[in-house]
Parts: structure tokens; C-alpha cells; sequence
């Protein structure tokens, strides 16, 4: 059974905020867990990145964070070469704990976006939007193309090394951009032309009915309030 | 009568010569009409011109009158005439809208005011006509091009309209595919205009044929009387033209190119090449054949080196240089000549003497994106010849040319090959002249 987009865009939200209000390891690393198992329902290849990103961003956090930080007495490791401003490097059990939970908020927080990204239908999102709907057709449209612009970023790339020419480093990719640049906004013109041709911009727009709302929709919308209370009061 | 052009004469911004001159044709309710004619002779201005597009979208001097479904399109905006006109372009990636299938569909008639109770109806009985309901919940930026061509059929046959323009619409599909397009397109019931360079399938199923050089309608005729006048005036676009064969490949046997036992997988468990040999050999042209999705993108990026096998060897014995599909999208310079030079380090002599040999000498100082698609093909294939590799790849080159131009290109390209060079060319064209044919079918690959 799938949710509709608002509850399921209202639950995932919910789920980040509850993350990011959570102070206690477990249910945050249970929260995480949860949303990393709904990401998995979508095709491997197009969560891949989403996982990746967000899996990475969390790791760094724990990884890095210690050194940078300066709290507690328990120490672990001190001996590292002395930073200006942070003095000499070292590691607390404290410092551990706050990195885990702030790498777990962060991940938390990219998975909630991710399962949103990944598996909730945006089109009708927006058309249940209700207002502003040249607005919300924008960031639509401009969803729809993230995938084309990644696309047409490979193909220059490739037509360039099919040339014999090396495409590498910042600058080299920097070079793609301009190109990339004209080549959406040639695509931009040609979707236009389309859209015109099928008569977008009359007055008497309707739209399509969304599912009705399901038990199941109600509550999600109930499970999501509950789990930012949870997460300011007792996660 | 759904439609009416009466001696429409119709030039572009800032370009001198008139796109269509002169033009003056009707259409019948339930017609099927071929519009054949070289690439740039006005065709897909005529189908424009129909939809309203041109001259409201393109601006541009219009003189004459087009009416359509009792609307004069001077007056009526394309907007307006969306419903009793549908339009399906040539490239289904522009026309995409939305990210699911199913609200793809329902955008037109959204957009028209159809009473929401009837969307979902008609989108689904849409995507049946054209054997896609099962790709109702997809994405559609995860669809073959095959696949997203099917939608835009459907949501141009979810409108019911009295008109649909087809232009070029089968250009990315194999010939299975198309031949599944067009008959899909031949039983809508509604009047149907259709530019295409699948000449013999659009004659087949036309009841009409119109053809357009210059401008200028040149024949306006029942199929059976315009197959006389194409086979008298226009041989290359006469039911049952081929390509005349190459001469055999010169007496060189030294290999260009040896693969052994490559396979490739783009994640895990789904093979794409499977345990693949092949030898292409100095003074060939090679054809390598096969449907959509059977690899032939894939084995053309791993000869060119930009993929690495997962297995086997692939043995390169000079350099190869690879021009992808659709390369005029892909132009990364200011100038025509400083994109030709990109290859050979910036050498204008080498890069003019190039553009030469594909007529573009003359345009050397415009920018690559102000050519036409043909020119911008063209310049796409001197921008890789430049650097005179031995062995030359061109994947998809004659998607959307007309018969004279595939022609031109094979020429040029058995000339290449004869200098002791080769060729590969992966393409669904089956009538494409080489001296030899491999077909990619699924895994196996099958020499002829």
C-alpha cells in the first residue's frame, strides 16, 4: 500500500525534525536504520547517491568532528600535533558521543530526504499544493531536469574524451559548464515549445484526482506530530 | 476539411530566406499524410505552422493563412488549438514534462480543462492504445527512448485530437520499435501528418504524399501517383531505394581493433555484453546492428576506452576517436572552427581542412549552437575525423538525415576507411552500406 504524497511528505519531514531533536544514540540510530530501509524500496540505482550522501555526510561528521571539538575529561587519545586556535589535538569519550549523535542527526536528516526525493510522487505533491501553482510547477519542471542536466553532463564529458581529449580535474570539468549551461537552456526552449503545444498557460487548467486519503494516510499524518513530540521529549 | 494552408510564405527571425514559400495544401478528416523531404526544406515549419507554433512561438515574417479545426491561427494561440491539434516532436527528452507517466498524460489534458473524472480514464485508455499501461507508474526520466516516445504518442492521443503532427517520432527507435510506433499512429482514427525518414514505412502507411524542398511543396498526390514522381524525380526517396554497397574493403588485413571475451555490466547481475569477440580490420566499414538496449553504446564506449570492460581484453592498434549520438547537443566551443581544433590541440589548418570536407569551410566563425541540426551533425563528425583516427566510431549517425545525406555520409565514410583507417558504425539503419554487418542481439554477437 503506498501513501499519498502529502502524508508521506509530512511524515518524512517530521522524521528529520524528530532527528534533529533527538538526543539519545539508540532511537536516533533507530530512526536512521528505519528511513534507510524505506530508501531501500526505491531502484538501486537511483538511491545509490542519495545513500551514499548521506551515509558519507554522517561518517565525516563522527570522523572529523572530535578533533575539531573541545569537551569533557575522559580522555582517550591526546598526544596529536598542536593546531592554532584548537590547540593540541586529542579524543574524549565525550566528544565521541556528541560526533556519534551529530553524524547520526545529520544522516538522519539526509535519509528523511532522500525517502522523500526518492519515493514520493512530486507532481502530485504539487498539485495538491493549491496555491501558487505556476510556482510550484517551476520547482516541479526543475525536479524533472535535475536528471537530464546529470545526463547531459556525462554526454559532454564523454563527447570531449571521444575526441581524444582529456577531460580532468576541476578546471577541466569547469570548462563543461558553459556548454552545459546553453545546452539547458536550448532543452528549456524545445520543453516550452512542447508545453505551448499542449496547451499550457489556458485559464480553464483542471487537475487530476489524487487518491482519496486511506486510513494508512491518516496515520502517517498522526505518526509523523507524534514523532516530533517524541523527538523534543523523550528521543 | 480539419485544416487549410493557404499560400503561407514564412521566414524565421533574422533569416533572409523563407522557410516555406508559397505553400498551399488541405487536410481531410482521417487522412495519413507522408511528409517527406530533405533535412531543412520546411517540414517541420509546415507541421509548426499547423500547430500555431510558427509564427506565434518562433515570431518571424508570415504572410498567407492557416486554419485549423475552423481557428485561424494568426488569431488563436497554440495554446487554443491544443485539443483538436496534438503535436509529437522529434526528440521525446524536450517534450517531457512531468516525472510519472501517468501525470505526463494527464498534463494536456489537465492543461485543457477536462473534467477531472475523465483524467485517469483517458489516461489509461491512452497508454493501451499504444501498449504502454504497464509503464503507467514509472519515471519517466528512467524510460528508454523507445519507451518515452510511446508516452508522448499517448499523451497526444489522450487529448482526441482531429490532428495529430508527428515529427520525425520514430528517429531513436529500432526498426521494431518504429514499425510498432507507426502502426500504433495508423490506427488512431484521427487526420495524421507524418515527417519521417523511415521513407518506405511512411509510404506504406500514407494515403497521401507531400514533398517538400526549398520551401516549396513540390508534390501533393495520391500514395500510388507519388510513388511514380518520387521514382522519376527523386529516386532516393522511392519506395524500395536502397544504398547501393560499397566497394569491397581494400586488400589491408592488419587489425585496427581485436576485443576477446569482453563483458559488461552496469550494476551488479545485469549483463549488458557478454563474453564479446570482434576484429575490425584496417580498410573496413563495419555496421554493428541490433535493437534498442542491446549494447551497441556500451561495446562503442568501451572500444573508445571511456568504459572499462569487467572482463576480457580489448586490444587497440592506433587511435580511436568516437562521435556519440545526437552530437549536435554536445558542442563545447565559441566557433566552429575552435571546436573542430579542440582535438588537434588547436591547429586551425588542420581543423579548416576538416570543416572543408564536410562543406562547413564557409562558417567557420559562427557559433556551433547558431548552425542548424544538420550542419551541427556534420560539424560533430569533423570535430572527431579532425584528428584522423585509425579507427573511427560513429554511434546513431544517421538518426533523423535524410536519404541524400545518409548517402553523402557513407560515401565519405568508405573513403575514409580506404585510407587505410576503419570504421565503425553502430546504427539501427539496416540499409547503411558497409562491408561488413555484425549484429548485437541481446548478448550474442552474430557476423554476417
Amino acid at each position: 500500500m503506498r501513501l499519498a504524497p502529502v502524508p508521506a511528505t509530512l511524515l518524512f519531514a517530521s522524521a528529520g525534525v524528530a532527528g534533529l531533536l533527538a538526543s539519545h544514540l539508540v532511537p536516533l540510530g533507530v530512526l536512521a536504520l528505519v528511513l534507510l530501509l524505506v530508501c531501500l524500496r526505491a531502484p538501486a540505482r537511483r538511491r545509490r547517491p542519495y545513500l551514499y550522501g548521506a551515509l558519507a555526510t554522517g561518517l565525516g561528521i563522527f570522523l572529523f568532528s572530535p578533533f575539531l571539538a573541545v569537551e569533557g575529561f575522559d580522555v582517550l587519545w591526546q598526544g596529536g600535533p598542536t593546531v592554532p586556535v584548537l590547540g593540541q589535538l586529542g579524543v574524549t569519550t565525550e566528544e565521541l558521543r556528541t560526533a556519534a549523535l551529530n553524524g547520526l542527526r545529520l544522516s538522519t536528516l539526509a535519509l528523511a530526504f532522500s525517502a522523500y526525493a526518492l519515493l514520493v510522487d512530486h507532481d502530485r505533491l504539487v498539485a495538491a499544493a493549491g496555491f501558487a501553482p505556476r510556482s510550484a510547477f517551476a520547482v516541479a519542471l526543475a525536479t524533472r531536469l535535475v536528471p537530464s542536466l546529470e545526463r547531459d553532463a556525462g554526454g559532454l564529458s564523454d563527447a570531449v574524451r571521444g575526441r581524444g581529449v582529456a577531460v580532468s580535474g576541476a578546471r577541466g570539468h569547469a570548462k563543461l559548464l558553459s556548454p552545459l549551461v546553453a545546452g539547458s537552456l536550448e532543452r528549456a526552449v524545445n520543453l516550452a515549445e512542447a508545453m505551448e503545444a499542449r496547451g499550457f498557460g489556458r485559464q480553464t487548467r483542471t487537475h487530476a484526482p489524487g487518491a482519496r486519503w486511506t486510513p494508512l494516510d491518516r496515520l502517517a499524518l498522526a505518526g509523523g506530530a507524534l514523532l516530533v513530540v517524541a523527538g523534543a521529549l523523550w528521543l | 476539411m480539419i485544416a487549410r494552408v493557404e499560400h503561407l510564405t514564412f521566414s524565421y527571425p533574422g533569416v533572409g530566406s523563407p522557410a516555406l514559400s508559397d505553400v498551399s495544401l488541405e487536410l481531410g478528416a482521417g487522412e495519413v499524410i507522408a511528409l517527406l523531404g530533405p533535412s531543412g526544406s520546411g517540414k517541420s515549419t509546415l507541421l509548426r505552422a499547423l500547430a500555431g507554433l510558427v509564427p506565434h512561438f518562433h515570431g518571424g515574417s508570415f504572410a498567407g493563412r492557416v486554419t485549423v479545426a475552423g481557428l485561424d491561427t494568426r488569431r488563436a494561440r497554440p495554446a487554443e488549438l491544443a485539443g483538436p491539434v496534438a503535436t509529437v516532436f522529434q526528440d521525446p527528452e524536450d517534450q517531457i514534462v512531468m516525472a510519472r507517466v501517468a501525470n505526463e498524460v494527464a498534463f494536456g489534458l489537465e492543461n485543457l480543462g477536462t473534467a477531472p473524472a475523465e483524467i485517469w480514464p483517458r489516461v489509461d485508455e491512452a497508454l493501451a492504445a499504444v501498449d504502454a499501461l504497464h509503464l503507467r507508474d514509472r519515471l519517466t526520466f528512467e524510460l528508454s527512448g523507445g519507451e518515452l516516445q510511446r508516452v508522448c504518442l499517448a499523451s497526444a492521443l489522450a487529448l482526441r485530437p482531429e490532428l495529430i503532427l508527428l515529427d520525425e517520432p520514430t528517429s531513436q527507435l529500432d526498426p521494431d520499435g518504429a514499425e510498432c510506433f507507426l502502426a500504433a499512429a495508423e490506427g488512431l482514427g484521427s487526420a495524421v501528418v507524418l515527417s519521417e525518414q523511415r521513407i518506405d514505412r511512411a509510404l506504406s502507411l500514407a494515403t497521401r504524399v507531400l514533398f517538400v524542398e526549398n520551401g516549396r511543396l513540390l508534390l501533393d498526390a495520391p500514395r500510388d501517383e507519388a510513388g511514380d514522381w518520387l521514382a522519376a524525380k527523386r529516386p532516393r526517396y522511392a519506395p524500395g531505394a536502397a544504398g547501393s554497397p560499397p566497394p569491397p574493403a581494400a586488400g589491408d588485413s592488419r587489425p585496427v581493433l581485436d576485443i576477446a571475451g569482453v563483458s559488461y555490466a552496469y550494476s551488479p547481475g545485469v549483463l549488458v555484453l557478454d563474453e564479446l569477440d570482434l576484429e575490425v580490420r584496417r580498410g573496413e566499414v563495419v555496421v554493428l546492428e541490433g535493437p534498442n538496449g542491446s549494447g551497441k553504446t556500451t561495446l562503442a564506449k568501451l572500444i573508445a576506452g571511456l568504459l572499462e570492460p569487467d572482463s576480457g581484453r580489448i586490444e587497440r592498434f592506433g587511435r580511436v576517436g568516437l562521435l556519440l549520438q545526437d552530437p549536435g547537443r554536445y558542442l563545447v566551443r565559441e566557433s566552429v572552427l575552435e571546436e573542430t581544433a579542440l582535438a588537434v590541440g588547436g591547429d586551425h589548418a588542420r581543423a579548416r581542412a576538416a570543416l572543408a570536407r564536410v562543406r562547413l569551410d564557409a562558417l567557420v566563425e559562427r557559433h556551433p549552437r547558431d548552425l542548424s541540426s544538420g550542419e551541427r551533425e556534420r560539424l560533430g563528425l569533423a570535430a572527431v575525423a579532425v584528428a584522423e583516427p585509425d579507427l573511427l566510431i560513429l554511434d546513431e549517425p544517421t538518426r533523423g538525415i535524410d536519404p541524400d545525406r545518409k548517402a553523402e555520409i557513407a560515401a565519405w565514410l568508405d573513403d575514409y576507411a580506404s585510407a587505410g583507417r576503419a570504421v565503425l558504425v553502430a546504427t539501427h539503419d539496416r540499409s547503411f552500406p558497409a562491408h561488413r554487418r555484425v549484429s548485437l542481439s541481446g548478448e550474442a554477437l552474430l557476423v554476417a
